[in-house]
């Protein structure tokens, strides 16, 4: 455990997630970023010379100087952006955690698939579409059938009835991030500004559900996937 | 002389139990370390006891079940326990904390185990207590690790079964400094995972207090009539009011950081997280548990992430 407020020079972030890892470096104040998958994560610290600064589900497996979790990440990552953010909601592939950063408060949701990153690739798969296109899909609906299961197996049962019941594959997908997002919305405190990341953030279909059902305005970072990664690199610089 | 064997689910003064001459054995202090994955279940630990007991794979003469004012899934399976065959006793703390209701609980269940036989073993356990008393104000000033004063004061619901080894076991407990940076306090029911305390001072939390543990030195009497009085105001079943008031000062006292809300999935207790952080001004981090063994990485995520927010304030 390194103390906390020593800091760090010449560092990148490094936040090696369940599914994806993200590198951060700042040069000449620009925020400098590169994404690969999980298992790739050493392509991105082949031949670094600097001290990494790890964050994410594998931060103590990979080589670091410092480690940080990442809902303290999430908190310095997003401020560089939004030093006025007050909840931060983070879609990661295995997890969805909410930061309420005024009340220092965190909440993780990782006992149900529902409400996570893991889910959307799921009912992509099913439609045999990419991940990118669910928000394609979504734009493309007229209507919204109701899809009310929390649990995200059901919910596919749940939105095969709703294809034999005549939906297309479009609302059933919008249908869908419509129960994703309410289903995250249980978890989000009374808060003027919120701001969302992780790779979900990506998929305007889920991000329309939310801002519909949250009625708040909602952030989005330019890059939301790797807001973490910079945040460690933050905490300790 | 056979010695009766006296299983107990939560609370029941032990005191009571070594002077009627049984031996006491809290059924869950087993379960943390189990490698058991009951079938039916709500709350692990109850289904974890219920299904031991009743496959008399935990040996037992009797069992008394403290079902008012704790837990309606412990007077479930209790039941479950005693229709297996196994004389079984419903215990009842009053949820107003009238003490002659308590004595007459008390009485009846000291007929349930054949009366006092040795009066002089309650002196010897409020004595052992003071011990306990010791332990907790120890660790809370960093010279005793909070692992170990958990697992003696944890113990002090059945004194291990035998006085004299238990006070061995506690005189031989070591010092050490140890720094108390992040004082927490941890509340509801105890943790299911066996290291939870060696795993928090790990991850820089250091756990100053222990709500239930510290029921089980806190009340005491010299008869009957004393310890209905005294165990009477055993906080968890007494209404939330009066758990709370007794929380605020406890924690004060203690100089405490902050609050580790432990919960266990199916249990009761729960419902009373969003009252305890409304009430309680420290910042609270809840964490739930299910089934035993060692603390889940992703509970070692919320704790460390805890300790950054402390450090952050
Ligand atoms: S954890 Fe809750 S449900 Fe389980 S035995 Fe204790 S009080 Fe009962």
């Amino acid at each position: 455990m390194i103390a906390r407020k020593k800091r760090v020079s010449e560092a990148i972030g490094l936040d090696v997630g369940s599914t994806t890892a993200k590198m951060v470096r700042i040069e000449d104040g620009e925020v400098q970023s590169r994404i690969t998958g999980t298992h790739n994560w050493k392509d991105l610290v082949n031949g670094i010379k600097e001290n990494i600064i790890s964050t994410g589900y594998f931060r103590n497996s990979v080589p670091h100087t410092a480690s940080v979790t990442e809902i303290t990440a999430a908190i310095y990552g997003v401020r560089h952006y939004f030093p006025e953010a007050d909840v931060i909601v983070d879609i990661g592939g295995q997890d969805t955690k909410v930061v309420d950063i005024r009340k220092n408060n965190f909440l993780i949701n990782d006992k149900c698939g529902a409400g996570t990153g893991a889910f959307l690739e799921f009912a992509a798969n099913y439609f045999s579409i990419g991940l990118d296109e669910l928000g394609l899909f979504h734009r493309r609906a007229g209507r919204i059938p109701d899809i009310n299961n929390t649990c995200g197996v059901f919910a596919i049962s749940e939105m095969i009835s709703q294809l034999v019941a005549g939906y297309s594959k479009e609302e059933v997908v919008a249908g869908m991030h419509y129960a994703f997002a309410r289903r995250i919305s249980f978890m989000v405190p009374e808060a003027e500004t919120i701001v969302l990341i992780g790779g979900a953030a990506k998929n305007e279909g889920m991000v329309m559900a939310l801002k519909d059902i949250l009625k708040k305005k909602i952030l989005i970072p330019e890059e939301p996937q790797v807001i973490n990664a910079l945040g460690a690199l933050k905490y300790f610089s | 002389m056979h010695v009766s064997k006296i299983g107990l689910t939560a609370l029941v003064p032990p005191e009571l139990i070594f002077a009627c001459g049984g031996e006491p054995v809290d059924v869950n202090n087993i379960i943390p370390a189990s490698k058991k994955y009951p079938r039916n279940k709500l709350c692990a630990w109850t289904a974890i006891w219920k299904e031991m007991l009743v496959e008399r794979e935990l040996s037992v003469d009797s069992l008394i079940v403290v079902a008012g004012g704790d837990c309606h899934n412990a007077l479930v399976d209790g039941q479950k326990v005693a229709m297996s065959g196994i004389p079984t006793h419903f215990f009842f703390y009053p949820f107003d904390g009238d003490p002659e209701y308590l004595e007459s609980q008390l009485y009846g269940l000291s007929g349930f185990l054949g009366g006092i036989k040795f009066p002089e073993k309650i002196k010897q356990i409020n004595d052992l207590k003071k011990l306990g008393q010791k332990i907790d104000i120890k660790r809370s000033r960093g010279r005793i690790t909070s692992g170990e004063a958990f697992n003696i004061l944890i113990s002090f619901s059945d004194l291990r079964g035998n006085l004299e080894e238990f006070q061995k076991n506690i005189a031989s407990i070591k010092e050490h400094s140890i720094k108390t940076g992040n004082r927490i306090a941890l509340i509801g029911v105890p943790p299911i995972f066996c290291d939870f305390h060696d795993v928090a001072q790990s991850l820089g939390l250091h756990i100053v207090f222990d709500e239930l543990p510290y029921e089980f030195i806190r009340h005491r009497g010299a008869n009957i009539r004393e310890i209905a009085c005294d165990y009477r105001e055993y906080t968890f079943a007494r209404p939330l009011d009066f758990r709370i008031n007794f929380l605020q000062k406890e924690l004060e006292k203690r100089k405490v950081d902050g609050i580790i809300h432990y919960t266990q999935f199916a249990c009761h207790h729960m419902l009373e997280d969003e009252i305890i952080r409304s009430r309680l001004d420290y910042p609270v981090l809840t964490i739930q548990g299910d089934l035993p063994g060692n603390t889940p990485q992703q509970i070692k995520l919320r704790l460390e992430a805890f300790r950054e927010m402390l450090e952050r304030l």
